[in-house]
């Protein structure tokens, strides 16, 4: 069954990011640069744009890149909270978005069936 | 476990209040972690997600514990404003993923209907083409049926022509055979008639128009007797059997004689010889009525009275048979 098929580096991305921030948050200064934060983000908004989320959730999908972007930019400017919490945001949404591209084209694939049903009832008719 | 995390609870408790001061952080529960929460807790009540994608809603909801337990050791309101909107993030992530579980779900239920209706169709046509043959099958049947009659009706027909046509051959039969015996009874008729006549060709029988006339000549009379030689007998007998087949026929007998002697006398003994030809006759089975007899004498000679053979020829009895049976044979000289 198909029961929410999720590519296993996608399931250690998000469980290492829970985890880590399970590890806790020792104090609002002194943070290490997040490079694992923005590897994964990377990751997750390449994978979104393997499948037609440009079509089918273009906002998430820009906000995902936009966010990555500016997660980059808080690394260079080494402010490494914000670069974190963009990269993990850039996350969450290039998921949503990938999700989204799914979506769609599973309710495509439906309406297809629907009216691949309806022409043969008709042909029956 | 319990007391360990209590404990650190508390000593991350006091550090964060001790940073609160001088790194932005509230006292307060910030509303993002409310909003993350309520929303978390709607989907989880919601049995389509629930039940289609719940492992990203074990994501959203370890990420919702995150967000608590940020809230909970740190205070730190923007850290967990950021927490809170990825535990949000992963709640959406968890009700789209259900449409689409759900979307697959009725793509696969359509699925199962697509076939079935094809499957339908093919069984119908199926029982449309059985069908189809059956009427077929039916059509010819009746079709062979109707030929049959056909063929018994002209075997019939034929049956009755032979009928006729040995009906018609025996009739043919019959009536060669009736034309055979016919023609056989004509034959014997005639072979019969042949035979008679040159029976009585042998009386020197002439035609006249009184009849035919036939000549009994001396031969059958001794001189001066009036009595038949027994020769005659047998002489006469094809005149009886000709009169026998002719039941209608009338004769006239003439008796004649040679010039001796006196004319009554002769008249006489003429007279005696035509009544004894008669007499034969009439006791040889011929009708009486039939035969008439007189005598004429010695006026008519067939030959000279001078000589033997010329008297013999003209003692005789001529004997006259009517041409036909109405007529009277008594026709007079």
């Amino acid at each position: 069954m198909m029961i929410e098929k999720r590519t296993r580096w996608q399931r250690s991305i998000t469980g290492s990011l829970v985890g880590i921030g399970a590890v806790g948050f020792v104090g609002c200064s002194s943070v290490s640069p997040p490079h694992e934060y923005i590897a994964t983000g990377e990751l997750a908004l390449r994978n979104a744009q393997m499948t037609n989320a440009s079509q089918h959730a273009p906002v998430e999908l820009r906000m995902a890149m936009e966010k990555l972007d500016k997660a980059k930019q808080a690394m260079r400017d080494k402010n490494y909270v914000t670069a974190r919490q963009l990269a993990e945001q850039a996350l969450v949404v290039a998921q949503l978005a990938e999700n989204k591209a799914h979506a769609e084209e599973a309710r495509r694939a439906a309406r297809e069936m629907r009216a691949r049903i309806e022409a043969l009832r008709r042909e029956a008719g | 476990m319990i007391k360990l995390i209590s404990c650190r609870s508390l000593m991350f408790m006091a550090i964060g209040t001790a940073l609160a001061a001088f790194s932005g952080c509230s006292a307060t529960v910030p509303s993002s972690l409310d909003r993350a929460r309520v929303n978390l807790e709607t989907a989880q009540r919601d049995p389509q997600i629930s039940g289609n994608a719940p492992l990203a809603l074990q994501d959203a909801a370890q990420a919702m514990r995150r967000a608590e337990r940020a809230w909970n050791d740190t205070r730190n309101k923007e850290e967990v404003d950021h927490l809170a909107d990825l535990a949000d993030r992963r709640t959406e992530i968890a009700r789209v993923m259900a449409e689409r579980k759900i979307a697959e779900g009725e793509t696969q239920r359509l699925g199962q209907e697509r076939d079935k209706i094809v499957m339908e169709a093919r069984q119908h046509e199926a029982e449309r083409a059985r069908r189809q043959a059956e009427a077929q099958a039916r059509v010819a049947e009746q079709e062979a049926e109707r030929q049959a009659r056909n063929a018994e009706l002209v075997s019939q027909e034929a049956r009755a022509q032979a009928r006729d046509a040995e009906v018609a051959r025996q009739q043919a039969e019959a009536r060669a055979r009736e034309a055979e015996q016919a023609r056989q009874q004509a034959e014997t008729a005639t072979v019969r008639i042949t035979q008679l006549e040159q029976q009585l060709a042998e009386f020197k029988a002439r035609q006249t128009e009184r009849g035919l006339e036939l000549t009994l000549s001396g031969v059958l009379f001794e001189f001066d007797k009036a009595t038949l030689k027994p020769g005659a007998l047998r002489n006469l007998s094809p005149l009886i059997t000709f009169l026998q087949e002719d039941p209608e026929r009338k004769i006239v007998l003439e008796g004649h004689t040679d010039s001796v002697g006196s004319d009554s006398y002769n008249m006489e003994l003429a007279q005696k010889r035509a009544e004894s030809v008669r007499n034969f006759l009439i006791q040889s089975g011929i009708a009486s009525h039939r035969i008439t007899a007189h005598g004429l004498g010695k006026g008519y000679p067939v030959a000279s009275n001078d000589t033997e053979a010329g008297r013999l020829q003209n003692r005789r009895v001529e004997i006259i048979i009517s041409n036909e049976a109405s007529r009277s044979a008594s026709i007079p000289r």
